[in-house]
């Protein structure tokens, strides 16, 4: 090979570095000149047939095309990896990413967290006691009157004369009472018992949240009805509003039941809540002096509220769950939407 | 309880109000309006009065009839399929045009069957009249052909249907809500008329009454009447009592129960030929004593219930249901009639051991009027004496073992507007009471003491006083405001935090939460795992044997909802539940844990691409002990031990227990095969069950901060092949043991049997990693450390090394 010929290698090497379409065409040319049997090492190694006196101009000229063809094939690399046409087949970004998979929470815990969440910013801190309970804790100290249907064992799990499955999470609050001097400020979930058969609508196992307020200064209906209202608004939307309805309870006294203005239809009437414009969420009232005397409260000297709701319920309304069944089945079709 | 609006209207002015205002005012103040039931609708000129002349069998139908009617002016052929459907009688004609009032259909002309048909004849319900479809309605016989319907029939009527809270039973009467209507109206009441006049011998020459019992029975009216002429009631009588949803019966039957609707006092009729000696006495029944109940059943008494009894025999369950012997039936001519008052705990007991219930019990087990017994007792004796023509006997027996009146209540008005949040003027307050029957004894500036009325049996102390302000004044005026929140001190929510976090931390890792009944079958328990039969809790009234056992153990249902899942074809589902479990202790206590449970099925763990290849036994026992490991490390719950163990429900051999700081907290597991084939799950299912509060301990715990490394580490590969039963823990054990305090980790990267050892040996490769605080350390110290441990895995484990 003479000067002539590896200028006119150099120059179509060149040219057809710049011709070449995709980056691995351009790396079929970097083989072709640069690779283990490429041109370029086979023109080194035919450097020491070159006479001796040619030997130096033939070094250079072999070298500046070295330096060439990686700047080339550099340039035109760079300018293939920008140009659309370049990445395109690279990557396929519509094939499905490398997941990580996440579990999904139980409705009802959902709700749990949330409303104890609102609740906590209102300065109620959780708390907790046995799902087998005492007449006492249950039923007497909420001034539960011995012949009160409530007691039936049509109605409520017994064991024996004295221990029950809880039938509500208010023995909680008589166990709080009965170790705290006021004030006090809890809200209790909690999973409770009746013997209903199961439907649509009604469940042997259940869960409930109760709050109590008791403090040694006044706390009246109007600041039940606050702490309601904050939390239906926080709960179910901003324009939410509550209404009292009286009722009556064992444990309070007065005692209301609770309506949220219904967040579906904003109070206008639809088939959640049955075109009344509202929803019975909650039943609540002022603590009846004769459960402050069963934990040894003096009544005249505390004030307080409680209220009660169901968290089943509760999570029905919110996620449009039409049968409470759904909730024990732990069916994961119905579970993950929750994810 | 049911309102007939017009029965209301007796005694209190509320017809020219609105049905749905008066009860949102029933509602608002505390009585819940759950229905508003319209009986009857005004029928036009097309519905008159017809009168069946033939009635022959439809030759085409085994069941129609082909009738001509008479409508007064023509004959009309009509089509019947009624099965009372006769010659003679006088019934209810729609006419070709008329609207059938229930479904909304006209009449046409039309043929059935062949027969051509002008007009319908009318059941009850298809005139919205009552349920009654059994076949058409039959009119008196005087009516005359042509009378349109709407001048005989009773006009249209409102019913409301009322939720009575338990602590009203004043309310359990029309008489009781109507002074309800009245305190909410502000208008008068009303009471009916109970004069009579008697004649003959005195009551006392034709009964005698004893109480043995008067701790149970605190006041007992008899009257008798005398040539009572007994027949069907009134029609307005009867229609109120079917409004009400009691079956008229006769005369002197229905006015005891229209008495006890009317004002709340259940009330009982004697036949007093059938009691022995004319003597009624009230006494305990006697243990193991039978009487045969008005519904026809045999009843067995107990020594606490309280029976009315003749000279012999009880003759009806106090406050609950007369006997049959004494039964009111065609004949009777003299009437004893009872207004007595019972403690309602005792009328509670009974009903409920007797499993019987009556509208009598339902009122005596929440509290009748302490004062009205006598009152009713005259009411039902007028009503007699007017509508049966009776003699009444002069005087009444009258046992009266009554408590003391209940004492009057003071109220602090200060106190009622702290509790009730709102401004209200004492005398505000005062009118609200007053209205309601309540009278002022005394009052001063600062409070108010008030007479509790006969029928307010609930009301015993001031903040009873206060709920009647609230209801009665309402409460749309409480404001809606922030409430004003002060801090209370002393609170702790670190338990909930750490329950969440563990909640949290496993929805993280792919397992989504379960949540299943606290109760199951004693079979799907004993399936689980038959050893542990004897520590259960077993309910006493389950509400059915699918729920009748409390749940030891999460596992159960677990395992049962991941292969429900699995059966519903999903490849790799996983659950968690946090929940309580229940058993009996040696020495008969019942004790309730929180635990949690965790498992999976098929290839939990593995990427999307990476599902097909299928899961051996090792593979998801590590995962599922993946989990638990990984969850105790983000709850700082400590280092956990794993030992072998067994369960019945487990695959032999493939089985773990955990244990913290030495105490057993739970088991891991793969469920046996013979469980899993229920939902045909040909995969591996691995289930765990830990005690939750040894996990949620170190939750707040933090180690002190250890400082970032200052120097590089150096890694060396050590792969190893050693026996198969070889541990990876003993091969850790030997490799520390030999190696210099630089050693800071030691990671297992990969792990194979190779084919040509059959199962004999394992390779288990390492990566080492050397590093030291203070310096960085030399490829030769690292070399020598090496050397000492592959000769120590060699000499002592007889592993063949390669290094790398």
């Amino acid at each position: 090979m003479n000067l002539e010929e590896l200028a006119a290698l150099h120059a179509k090497s060149l040219a057809e570095i710049e011709q070449a379409e995709t980056p691995a065409a351009l790396e079929q040319i970097r083989i072709r000149y640069l690779g283990r049997n490429g041109l370029l090492p086979a023109v080194m190694k035919q450097l020491k047939d070159v006479p001796a006196d040619e030997r130096p101009a033939f070094g250079r000229q072999a070298n500046a095309w070295r330096q060439a063809l990686d700047a080339a094939l550099s340039t035109r690399g760079e300018a293939l990896a920008d140009s659309p046409a370049g990445t395109a087949p690279a990557f396929d970004s519509s094939l499905p990413g490398r997941w990580f998979a996440t579990g999904a929470q139980h409705p009802v815990s959902r709700v749990i967290d949330e409303v104890t969440r609102i609740f906590g910013r209102l300065g109620f801190t959780v708390a907790d006691g046995p799902d087998i309970e005492t007449r006492f804790n249950n039923f007497t100290a909420l001034n539960t009157a011995a012949h009160h249907p409530s007691m039936d064992a049509a109605d409520t799990f017994w064991f024996d004369d004295d221990l029950l499955l809880r039938t509500q999470t208010s023995p909680v609050q008589i166990r709080v009472m009965l170790n705290h001097q006021p004030p006090v400020r809890i809200i209790t979930p909690g999973r409770c018992y009746r013997r209903d058969t199961t439907d649509a609508t009604h469940s042997a196992n259940i869960h409930q949240i109760e709050g109590l307020y008791v403090d040694t200064r006044p706390v009246s209906l109007a600041d039940l009805k606050a702490t309601l209202a904050t939390f239906a608004r926080e709960m179910m939307g901003p324009g939410v509003g509550v209404r009292f309805r009286p009722h009556f309870f064992p444990f309070t006294e007065p005692s209301v039941e609770v309506d949220f203005s219904c967040h579906l239809c904003d109070g206008k009437g639809c088939r959640v809540c049955k075109q009344s414009g509202w929803i019975e969420i909650a039943g609540a009232g002022m603590v009846d002096p004769r459960v402050y005397r069963h934990v040894g409260y003096d009544p005249e000297k505390v004030y307080g509220f409680a209220f009660g709701m169901g968290v089943e319920r509760i999570a029905m309304i919110r996620y449009g769950i039409a049968d409470i069944r759904h909730l024990y089945e732990n069916d994961l079709r119905f579970l993950t939407q929750f994810a | 309880m049911k309102v007939p609006i017009s029965w209301l209207n007796e005694y209190v002015d509320v017809a020219d109000i609105p049905v749905r205002e008066l009860a949102d005012k029933l509602t608002f103040s505390g009585v819940e309006v759950e229905g508003i039931e319209e009986i009857g609708v005004v029928l036009d000129d097309h519905f008159v009065v017809g009168e069946v002349l033939t009635c022959e069998a439809h030759p085409n139908s085994d069941h129609l009839h082909v009738c001509t009617v008479s409508d007064g002016t023509e004959t009309l052929p009509i089509v019947c399929g009624a099965p009372n459907c006769r010659a003679g009688i006088k019934v209810a004609l729609a006419r070709i045009g008329a609207v059938v009032p229930e479904g909304g259909f006209t009449i046409k002309q039309a043929k059935r069957r062949g027969a051509v048909s002008r007009g319908m004849l009318c059941s009850a319900r298809e005139l919205k009249l009552s349920d009654d479809h059994d076949g058409i309605m039959i009119l008196d016989a005087d009516a005359v052909p042509g009378t349109p319907l709407r001048t005989i029939l009773p006009p249209p009527e409102t019913v409301l249907d009322l939720e009575i809270t338990w602590n009203r039973p004043d309310c359990l009467s029309i008489i009781g809500l109507a002074r309800e209507f009245a305190a909410l109206l502000g208008r008068p009441l009303r009471m009916p008329g109970v004069a009579f006049e008697t004649a003959g011998e005195p009551v006392e020459q034709l009964a005698a009454v004893r109480v043995e019992a008067p701790d149970l029975c605190w006041r007992y009216t008899a009257r008798v009447l005398t040539q009572v002429e007994d027949g069907p009631s009134p029609a307005w009588m009867q229609r109120r009592l079917e409004q009400c949803g009691v079956r008229p019966l006769g005369l002197i039957v229905d006015v005891t129960n229209y008495v006890m609707l009317e004002c709340g006092q259940p009330l009982h009729a004697f036949d007093h030929r059938h009691l022995a000696d004319r003597t009624i006495i009230v006494r305990r029944a006697r243990e193991g004593e039978h009487i045969r109940t008005l519904d026809g059943m045999d009843r067995t008494l107990d020594s606490e219930m309280l029976v009315i009894a003749d000279a012999h025999e009880p003759a009806a369950i106090a406050g609950v249901m007369g006997g049959a012997e004494s039964e009111i039936v065609e004949g009777t001519r003299t009437v004893l009639v009872e207004s007595a008052l019972f403690a309602a705990p005792s009328i509670k007991r009974t009903a409920t051991t007797l499993g019987l219930r009556s509208e009598s019990s339902h009122r005596f087990e929440r509290g009748v009027d302490l004062d009205l017994a006598d009152w009713a007792s005259r009411r039902a004796v007028a009503l007699l004496a007017q509508y049966g023509n009776a003699r009444v006997a002069p005087g009444v027996i009258d046992a009266d073992h009554r408590p003391a009146p209940q004492a009057p209540v003071r109220m602090r008005f200060q106190r009622a507007r702290e509790v009730i949040g709102l401004p209200l003027a004492p005398e505000t307050m005062i009118g609200h009471l007053t209205s309601l029957g309540l009278q002022t004894a005394d009052s001063d500036s600062e409070s108010a003491t008030f007479a509790i009325p006969s029928w307010r049996v609930d009301l015993e102390c001031e903040a009873d006083l206060i709920e009647e302000v609230a209801r009665l004044h309402g409460l749309d005026e409480l404001p809606d405001i922030m409430p004003l929140v002060l801090a209370v001190p002393g609170t702790d929510d670190t338990r909930v935090r750490a329950v969440s976090l563990c909640r949290q931390t496993l929805l993280g890792f792919g397992l989504s939460e379960a949540m299943h009944y606290s109760f199951l079958s004693a079979d799907e328990l004993n399936t689980f795992d038959a050893t542990a039969n004897d520590r259960r809790l077993v309910l006493p009234n389950p509400v059915s044997a699918d729920y009748a056992v409390m749940r030891d153990s999460l596992l159960p249902q677990l395992v049962q909802s991941l292969g429900r899942n699995f059966a519903r074809q999903m490849e790799a589902p996983a659950l968690f539940e946090i929940g309580r479990v229940f058993s009996q202790t040696p020495e008969g206590g019942l004790t309730e844990e929180e635990h949690l449970s965790i498992g999976f099925g098929g290839p939990f763990g593995r990427g999307a691409l990476d599902r097909r290849r299928s899961v051996t036994n090792e593979e998801a026992l590590l995962w599922l002990k993946g989990i638990a490991e990984s969850l105790l490390c983000r709850l700082h719950a400590g280092e956990p031990a794993f030992e072998p163990a067994e369960h019945p429900a487990f695959e032999p051999g493939w089985g773990i227990s955990v244990a913290l700081a030495g105490e057993k907290i739970g088991l891991l597991g793969l469920i046996r095969g013979t469980l899993r084939h229920a939902w045909r799950m040909n995969v591996p299912m691995a289930v765990g069950e830990l005690k939750l509060e040894p996990l949620l301990a170190g939750f707040d715990k933090r180690e002190p901060l250890k400082p970032v490394p200052a120097y590089p580490g150096v890694r060396r590969d050590l792969a190893l092949l050693v026996p198969a039963s070889l541990t990876h823990e003993r091969i850790v054990e030997a490799i520390r043991e030999a190696a210099p305090e630089s050693l800071t980790d030691i990671r297992l990267f990969d792990i194979f049997m190779p084919k040509e050892t059959r199962g004999e040996r394992r390779s288990l490769a390492y990566t080492l990693e050397f590093r030291s605080a203070e310096r960085t350390l030399t490829d030769d110290e690292v070399n020598a450390a090496c050397q000492k441990i592959i000769k120590a895995v060699s000499e002592t484990l007889g592993a063949e090394v390669r290094a790398g």
